[in-house]
Parts: structure tokens; C-alpha cells; sequence
């Protein structure tokens, strides 16, 4: 067990040390880039809390980071808060929302569940555009642009990455904690048999509710963070595909494997802001020539490798990764 | 009146527009309900199914074909297809987490929306139905030619699978084999075929409704992703696994959406789709079977 | 102490603006000027998204024949479809990666409000946009990088009121209109132009640009008893529109709002609905039997076929492309006053000088004409009625000019 705590330490530090280091190295787009796909990995940990050890499926999450999104924007704007006191507000606020979905997710199991989060995912952009006085409606709102606080020397972008991720980092350290307790104990117990859990006096409703509750929260910063970094909020900016990416990533990568996650915030990027670039990758291919402009192909692409890995990997990249190299790790952990 | 400017005429429109809209979610409802009885899976790609059916149609049509000719030819690509992909991406996790069955439908649809904005571009476009749109005079109030058309032809469909259920021999093994596995093979039922037959039924179903509301809607790669949450919602209140639920859920749903998106002025049709949310949740909470349905007791 | 730290910064300053180079205007080089955009490329709106390839092929037609003062226009664009959270995420691409040196004619109304702000933070123009709401030309004392190009709306709107009050004896008007500035200020103007006769106005209805059908509003317009109906609708919604008023034997006087007029789009929908429907024009339709002859439609179609790119028959026909052009015609005009040392602030000056006679793509008569207190280059049009299958103007030009 030491052994674990060591590689968990160490990828944690080598993390860090890169987070400190990457902006020098990187065009400044480039660090903006790495922000973004911060943003995806903080709402990917969220939801990894939620399905990968509390084993609930939410289709559900972008409407979360769009609370956070909207708290930010209307705070922001029409109340003058400073953008950076926002990112706590709407954690909390998308958390308090979490809570309230998961009270009657403890009646919903699996396939309902699934599909009852779907259907907050579809309808939950209608809210806006009703109230559209306080939220804005289609058109949205607009903020300002992000810069650095207390006149610290470095390009707003640059300063959005060490935001993003040095929240992400704690958050990150924060996870960790809670899933190495009692709680991630609990909520690990849960999933694999919810009536063993039960009969064991692990207390499910408060497990499976806070898991929503928290698992939102970290998708409502997320959500704050990125309106926060394009200065513009409006019903469609969380989109209901990204409900499905958030999910399918965490799927694809593997529930709890912080490469994986990683990894996957990037897929989710590269998918919702640079799926042009996906075609023109691909027209390297001698049999493909696609126009980069008419879209189609990264979904075509992505929808594959989804329907593949699941066929091939059920436990997805990363479990498959940790299962190859158990047999060398296990050496490692049998000699402690 | 609960409206300023009620008037009969528009209020008998607006309930053959309803009962339209409730023909086209009662078609995809009982698709969904159709794949849940036999598979136990949630098709999250049903819509995109559908949608991508039309496109082939529109493609015969503009090579010439006329509907009616392009219609059977649809409908067998559909059900083709529909066993298609019961055989190959849905016989190897069947079995597998909910997690893993919800991936791969929702990477179905993925696929099927990309390949349609592939093929046929993402634009909107118009689409020749077989109605005319003209209106006919019922009792004083024009009603629209298309929405009789569709209504008739989603029964047709229904009644038509309704006797195939209940009187030809593959229609029981169908019943069969989604209400008790195991005991139909001991009894001869081919299980696996069945179950990939009731996806190309599916299929059809999803098919038919595609083609029938693509002239109100026009067709794009996206056409039939809010009708999904709707169908949902029909299948969820009539009770996931009763076909006649699917039917009643679906027209039931229909007129109550159209009504209250025009007599209740703060619904309007922006809140249309949380409220069909809010009802499967409730449903969900409170009776779960629906009005049809029956609840699984979990066997610990 | 003090004249002494003084004197060191005074020389630091010296020493760095003497070893200091002009900061390069970002996306002008000595061979290249960049130019960006962000249009619906996908979606319901796409058909509109044509006005980039008729821009673009106008582009690569002048960079043939010696580009601006020797420089090559390079144009990008990318597809948002129609949504202004990922026209946000073009720009912020085109602005940051791409180093544009302007953002040129992104289309839609939403997309260009939402990046706005940030645009004139960063002093990068936003010209030409696509879209006739009033701000983009009213609003240039808190944003002077934006300027618009066709008429604006509520001026539009406003040349329907009057005409209605002038032609029709007992107006009772109903109207579908998009929920956003587009559609309202269309409904703003049309308001002022009925004048006294505002309360003719018995019926109007909004819709949001992400609805998926508009047909039950078209109902509920039609239940108010009116004879007059304002299609304030884009796209899909326009021809959702005059299927529902066929669909309901109703037989009003249509006006159908300039955007939704493109001959494509009125030859989809049921013709006996359509016939009669009257609508603003500033542009030559290449789809319409008048300017089938025209030296500018026949030079529109000439570089759209050599320069363009998958072009089919059936776009040369196309109005948006043409719009396109036109747009195209008139920013590279601006570059070229804008001289041989091009800067951001120097094309915005002569973006609000322009005074050009000559557009080949627009209606004979037509100037595009600013100042700086008067940022609508184009204020000119003309009525016209739509019958056997086209568009047929009539009446005098007139002035959409806000007051």
C-alpha cells in the first residue's frame, strides 16, 4: 500500500512541476489551449467521484457547469463581482443543485438515472432563454476579458492556465483524500453492490447524494472557469453533446486514472473547440480528402473509438493500462 | 377563457396538431419500448436512426423516386440496419454495465449524426411528403391534409405490428423471447435472432416517424433530437415495457404538450421540454410502471 | 535623490524607445493581410454561410490581379453554426492564433454582440459584420472597432410600417419575429412606421433562434383575424413559416424581412403563398430575370466559377454569395484607402470615410457611403414584390437611413 501512496505522491508532484513549468516552454494560444483543457479535467474529476466510485451515470453534467458558467456571468456583470471571488459562488451553487438532483436520484437506478440526467442535459438550456431578462436568453452575456490580479507580470492567458490549474491541482488533492477515506470507501461500496452496501450500515442515501452534490460542485468551477476565460455566456455554450463527451471521455479513459482523465479533457477539447483541425488531421490519410469545413467526421471518428473501446476495453484505456502493467506493479506492492 | 383570443377553431387545429405530434412520439416511443422489452437497453440512438432513414429517403426522392416508391425500399434498408447493429455493437455488451450499454448507444448516435452531416451536409432542408398541404374542412375548421395523413399511417403501422405480435408465430417468439430468455430456447426460440429482429422493428418504426414529420420539421442531421426526450417521455409514462403504453403515452403526450404550449402562456414552447423532464421524473418516482407497465421487484 | 532617480528612469526610457522597433501591426506582413471570420458553416443557418465563399472567391480574384498594394489577402473562416459560443471561440482563435489583422463580416446577430466587447478591447476591428442590427452603426462611441454593412434593421421594418400605412386601408398586422435584436429591431421599426396607425399591430409573437418549429406561433398568429404578416424570421424559420400559412388557408399580405428573401429560399416554399410577398432589396439577385444581362452579375458569376470552390450551378444563382461579394468588394476598397502603411486604426479610419460609387453587385445608384458619426454604409433600397417564380423591384429608392 505504501508503494501506491508513493506513485500516487509522485504523479501528483510531477504534475505540479509541470503545471509551474509548461507556460514558459508554450506559445502564449497554446497555454490559453492547456487552460481550456484544465477546465474539462476539473469536471471530468467531478464526475469521475460520481461514476467511477459512486457508480451513477449522469448525462447531465454540462447543465452543472453552465450553473457555474451562469453564476460567474451574472455575478460578474451585473453585480460587479470580481471574476475570481465568482469560481467558489458558483462551485457552491452548482453543488446546492447537485444535492437537489441527487435526492431523487436515490430512487433512480442505472438506465433511469442515466436517463432521467439526459433529460436535465436537453432541457435544462430552456430555462435560460424563458427568463432571458435575468439570464439573457440567446444572446447571452458578455463580460469582460480575464487579466492577471494585483498587476502580476504575466499575459492573461498564461495567468487563466496557472488559475486553471493550480485549482485543478487542489481539487485534485482534495479528491484524493476523500476517495482514500471512509467515504471513498463507502462510495466504492456502494457501486459494486448497493444492497451488500446496505446491509454493511453504510449509510447510501447521504453517500449517493453527496457524491452528486460534490461531483457537481467541481463541474460548476469548471463551468466558471470557462466563462471566465471566452468572456460569454448563453444557454448553448455547455451543449448537450458535451454532457456526452464529459461521460464518454471519463468512459474511454478510465474511470480513475488521472492519465486517462487528462487525456480525456484533451479529447474533449480537441472535439468541442478544434474539430476542424480532426478532419485536416485525418486528410493525411491517402484515402481521405474532406473538407475541414463541413463537419461530420470527428463525431463519426469519436463515436468509433467509443463503441470500440467499449467492446474491446470495458474498463477502458486506462484500466486496460493499469491491468497490463499490474503484473510488473503488483511485484512492486507484494514486497511491502 | 384561460385565453384572450380562445376561439373553437383554433382550439380544434391546435388538438390535430397535437394529436399529430403525439402520432410521431407515439411511433419512436414504442421503438424505444420495443428494444427496452427485448434487450433491456435504452436506444439513445433512436432518434439519429430515424433521422438517418429519412436521409436515405430524401436521397431516393431526389433521384427520382416518388415517396411511395422510396417507402418500402426505406423501410427495408431501416430494418436491415436495425439488425445490423443489434448483431454487431449491442450482442457483445448486452451483458455488460449499464455504463457500458449507455456508451455505446450514445457513441451509436454519434456515429450516425456525424456520418449524416458527412453525407449530406449539415444544412437544413425541405423535405416532399406525401400529403399535400392543403387543408380539408372538418365541420367548419380547415385541417391540414398532412396531419391526417400522418396519424393514419403511424396506426396503420401500429395496428399492423400489433397483429404481428399477437397472431403469426415469429411475433410470439418475439413476446417470448424478451419476457423469459432462457425458457424460449428450451422451447425452440431462435433468442438471438429475436432480439436483433425486434431492433430492425425498431428500426422501422423510427423510420416511418422520421419520414412522416421531416415535412413539418424539414430534415436536418438534427431533426429528431428533441422529439427523443419527448418520446421518452411517452415511453416512460405509458410504461417502459408495454407497447400500448408506448401508443396511449405517445398521444396522450402529444395533445397535453400542444396544449399547454399555447393556453398556458408561461409555459409557451420554450418550457415545453422541461416540463416533458419534469413529468418523466415524477413518473419515475412515483409510479414507476407508468400507466401500463409493470415495476421489476429487485430480487436480493 | 529625487532629480537623480528621475534622471535614471528618463534615460532607462530613452534607451528603450532608441533601441525600440514600431510594433508590427499583427496580420500585415510585406506579402500577406489576414483576415478572419466566423459564419455558420453547418445547420439551419448555413445557406448563409455562403457569403464567406462569395467573399473569399472575390479575395482570391483580386490577389490575382496584384492583391492590395502588393499584398495578398488571406481569408479564414470558420463555422460556428450559428452559435455565438463558438463564434466566441473562432474569434478568440482567429484574434490569438491566427494574428488576423481584422475580424471581416462574421455573420449573425447573437455572434457578433457576444464578441464585441472583447474585440474592441483587444483594438481589433470588427467590420462589416453581417448583420443589420441598429448597435453595430448606433453604438460606435463605446465600441468604435465595429461597424456593420446592410441596412439596418429597424430601418427596415420602418419601410414596411409606412408602406403598410399608406397601402393597406384597415391594416390589422400580425408578426413572427426571432427573440434577439435582429428580430426586434425589425419590430421596433416597423412599429414607428405605422405611425398612428401602430395599434394595427394585433398579434406578435417571438420565437427563440433555437426553437425547433415555429409552426404553432404561425397558428396563434393567424387566430388574431389579421391581413397583414410580418415574417421577422431567418432561415429554416422563414420557409417554417410560409409552409404554416399554407398548411392554414391563410391568405394575408406577406412581408418577409430581407435576410430570409434569397431567391433559394423563396423558390422552396409553396408559390401561392409566396406570390405577392414583399420584401427590401439593395442587392442584385443573380436568380432574377432582371439581372440576368447585368456586366456585375455576369462578373460575379465569372469569379465565383474561376475562384470559387465547390461551386455548383445552382450557386451562381445564389444571392448570398453575391452579398458576399459585395462585402468582399467593399473591404478590400477600404484597404486600399487605407494606404500602403496599413495599421488597425488606419483601416478604421478609412472604413469610416467611405464614400463608393461602384459596387458591382449592388443595386444601380447605391453608395456606400460613412462618416464617422454615420456608420451604416449601406442606407439605400429598394422595394420589391415577389411573383412568377421572382423578385421584381418596385417604386423609387429609398432611404434607410436612421435619423
Amino acid at each position: 500500500m505504501r508503494i501506491k501512496l508513493a506513485l500516487d505522491i509522485l504523479g501528483f508532484v510531477a504534475l505540479a512541476l509541470l503545471v509551474v513549468f509548461v507556460p514558459h516552454f508554450v506559445a502564449d494560444f497554446t497555454a490559453y489551449e492547456l487552460a481550456i483543457i484544465g477546465m474539462y479535467f476539473i469536471a471530468l474529476l467531478g464526475l469521475s467521484i460520481l461514476t467511477g466510485f459512486g457508480g451513477q451515470i449522469s448525462l447531465g453534467h454540462g447543465a452543472f457547469m453552465a450553473i457555474g458558467g451562469y453564476t460567474t456571468a451574472i455575478l460578474s456583470v451585473d453585480h460587479g463581482v470580481r471574476d475570481l471571488w465568482t469560481i467558489p459562488i458558483a462551485g457552491l451553487v452548482a453543488g446546492a443543485a447537485g444535492l437537489l438532483v441527487g435526492i431523487p436520484a436515490l430512487r433512480l437506478s442505472g438506465l433511469y438515472l442515466a436517463l432521467i440526467t439526459f433529460g436535465i442535459a436537453v432541457s435544462f438550456p430552456q430555462l435560460p432563454k424563458q427568463f432571458d431578462d435575468f439570464f439573457g436568453g440567446t444572446t447571452g452575456i458578455v463580460l469582460g476579458l480575464v487579466s492577471p490580479p494585483f498587476g502580476l507580470d504575466t499575459t492573461p492567458n498564461r495567468w487563466l492556465f496557472y488559475l486553471t490549474w493550480g485549482i485543478a491541482l487542489v481539487l485534485l488533492a482534495v479528491a484524493w483524500i476523500f476517495l482514500r477515506g471512509k467515504p471513498g470507501r463507502a462510495l466504492q461500496a456502494v457501486r459494486d453492490s448497493e444492497v451488500a452496501a446496505e446491509s454493511s450500515g453504510v449509510n447510501l442515501a447521504t453517500y449517493k447524494t453527496l457524491a452528486f452534490g460534490i461531483s457537481a460542485f467541481y463541474a460548476g468551477v469548471a463551468g466558471a472557469l470557462y466563462v471566465m476565460s471566452t468572456a460569454y455566456m448563453n444557454p448553448d455554450v455547455f451543449p448537450i453533446v458535451l454532457s456526452v463527451y464529459l461521460v464518454a471521455a471519463l468512459a474511454i479513459g478510465g474511470l480513475d486514472s488521472l492519465v486517462g482523465l487528462i487525456a480525456g479533457a484533451g479529447v474533449i477539447y480537441i472535439l468541442q473547440n478544434r474539430s476542424d483541425d480532426v478532419t485536416r488531421w485525418l486528410n493525411h490519410l491517402p484515402i481521405l480528402d474532406l473538407n475541414p469545413k463541413q463537419p461530420g467526421m470527428p463525431s463519426v471518428v469519436f463515436g468509433v473509438v467509443l463503441i470500440a473501446v467499449m467492446l474491446a476495453l470495458p474498463m477502458g484505456v486506462g484500466g486496460f493500462l493499469r491491468r497490463i502493467f499490474q503484473p510488473l506493479t503488483s511485484r512492486l506492492y507484494s514486497r511491502s | 377563457m384561460l385565453v384572450a383570443d380562445f376561439t373553437w377553431t383554433e382550439f380544434a387545429q391546435q388538438l390535430a396538431a397535437g394529436i399529430r405530434s403525439g402520432a410521431i412520439y407515439a411511433g419512436l416511443a414504442l421503438a424505444i419500448v420495443i428494444i427496452y422489452r427485448s434487450t433491456r437497453v435504452i436506444n439513445f440512438a433512436q432518434g439519429e436512426m430515424a433521422t438517418f432513414s429519412t436521409f436515405v429517403c430524401w436521397s431516393l426522392m431526389n433521384h427520382g423516386l416518388s415517396f411511395w416508391a422510396a417507402f418500402p425500399i426505406v423501410l427495408a434498408i431501416a430494418f436491415l440496419g436495425g439488425v445490423a447493429i443489434e448483431r454487431t455493437v449491442i450482442r457483445p455488451v448486452e451483458n455488460a454495465s449499464v455504463l457500458t450499454i449507455v456508451i455505446v448507444t450514445l457513441g451509436l448516435a454519434l456515429v450516425l449524426n456525424g456520418l449524416m452531416s458527412l453525407i449530406w451536409g449539415g444544412a437544413n432542408r425541405p423535405f416532399d411528403g406525401p400529403f399535400s398541404t392543403r387543408t380539408i374542412d372538418v365541420a367548419g375548421v380547415p385541417i391540414s391534409i398532412q396531419d391526417v395523413g400522418i396519424v393514419v399511417v403511424s396506426f396503420v403501422l401500429v395496428g399492423l405490428l400489433a397483429l404481428f405480435f399477437r397472431y403469426t408465430k415469429v411475433g410470439l417468439g418475439l413476446r417470448a423471447a424478451a419476457l423469459n430468455p432462457a425458457s424460449s430456447r428450451l422451447v425452440g426460440v431462435r433468442v438471438g435472432w429475436m432480439l436483433a429482429l425486434g431492433w430492425g422493428l425498431a428500426a422501422v418504426l423510427g423510420a416511418v416517424s422520421g419520414m412522416m414529420i421531416a415535412p413539418v420539421l424539414f430534415l436536418d442531421p438534427n431533426m429528431m433530437q428533441t422529439i427523443l426526450l419527448y418520446a421518452f417521455a411517452a415511453a416512460v409514462l405509458g410504461g417502459l415495457d408495454s407497447p400500448l403504453g408506448a401508443v396511449v403515452g405517445g398521444i396522450l403526450l402529444g395533445v397535453v404538450m400542444t396544449m399547454l404550449e399555447r393556453y398556458v402562456g408561461f409555459i409557451g414552447s420554450t418550457l415545453k421540454l422541461p416540463v416533458a423532464l419534469l413529468l418523466i421524473l415524477v413518473l419515475l418516482l412515483v409510479r414507476p410502471g407508468g400507466l401500463f407497465g409493470h415495476v421489476a421487484v429487485r430480487r436480493v | 535623490m529625487r532629480v537623480f532617480s528621475l534622471c535614471v528612469v528618463l534615460a532607462a526610457v530613452a534607451a528603450a524607445s532608441a533601441g525600440a522597433r514600431p510594433v508590427a501591426t499583427p496580420g500585415v506582413s510585406s506579402n500577406e493581410i489576414k483576415l478572419g471570420s466566423s459564419v455558420p458553416l453547418s445547420g439551419e443557418a448555413s445557406v448563409a454561410g455562403n457569403v464567406a465563399r462569395g467573399a473569399e472567391a472575390y479575395f482570391k480574384y483580386v490577389n490575382d490581379h496584384g492583391g492590395v498594394f502588393g499584398r495578398k489577402i488571406k481569408f479564414t473562416y470558420l463555422d460556428d453554426g450559428y452559435d455565438p459560443g463558438r463564434a466566441v471561440n473562432n474569434t478568440i482563435r482567429l484574434v490569438q492564433q491566427e494574428q488576423v489583422f481584422a475580424m471581416f463580416s462574421s455573420l449573425g446577430t447573437n455572434n457578433n454582440l457576444a464578441v464585441r466587447k472583447l474585440l474592441n478591447d483587444a483594438k481589433v476591428p470588427q467590420l462589416f459584420v453581417s448583420s443589420g442590427a441598429t448597435t453595430f452603426g448606433r453604438d460606435y462611441r463605446k465600441y468604435p472597432w465595429t461597424m456593420g454593412y446592410i441596412p439596418p434593421y429597424s430601418e427596415e421594418g420602418e419601410i414596411y410600417g409606412r408602406y403598410v400605412a399608406k397601402t393597406v386601408k384597415k391594416p390589422k398586422v400580425a408578426v413572427l419575429y426571432q427573440n434577439d435584436d435582429y428580430g426586434r429591431d425589425l419590430l421596433g421599426g416597423l412599429r414607428r412606421g405605422l405611425g398612428a396607425k401602430a395599434k394595427a399591430i394585433v398579434a406578435r409573437v417571438g420565437y427563440d433562434p433555437t426553437t425547433a418549429d415555429v409552426q404553432p406561433q404561425v397558428t396563434q398568429l393567424k387566430a388574431s383575424g389579421a391581413n397583414v404578416f410580418m415574417i421577422f424570421a431567418f432561415g429554416k424559420f422563414s420557409l417554417q413559416a410560409y409552409n404554416a400559412v399554407s398548411r392554414l388557408n391563410w391568405k394575408p399580405k406577406i412581408f418577409v424581412n430581407d435576410v430570409s428573401s434569397a431567391s433559394a429560399l423563396m423558390l422552396a416554399v409553396p408559390q401561392k403563398a409566396a406570390n405577392g410577398s414583399i420584401s427590401i432589396v439593395f442587392g442584385k439577385d443573380p436568380a432574377a430575370p432582371l439581372w440576368k444581362k447585368d456586366k456585375g452579375v455576369r462578373l460575379f458569376q465569372s469569379i465565383l466559377k474561376k475562384y470559387g470552390s465547390d461551386i455548383g450551378s445552382r450557386d451562381l444563382d445564389n444571392g448570398f454569395y453575391t452579398a458576399g461579394m459585395a462585402t468582399a468588394f467593399t473591404m478590400v476598397d477600404t484597404l486600399r484607402k487605407a494606404g500602403k502603411n496599413l495599421t488597425r486604426a488606419g483601416v478604421m479610419r478609412a472604413a469610416t470615410h467611405l464614400n463608393e460609387k461602384n459596387n458591382p453587385f449592388v443595386l444601380p445608384g447605391i453608395t456606400v457611403h460613412t462618416t464617422p458619426t454615420s456608420r451604416f454604409p449601406l442606407t439605400q433600397v429598394r422595394l420589391q414584390r415577389w411573383s412568377n417564380k421572382s423578385w421584381h423591384p418596385f417604386g423609387p429608392m429609398l432611404t434607410a437611413k436612421p435619423r
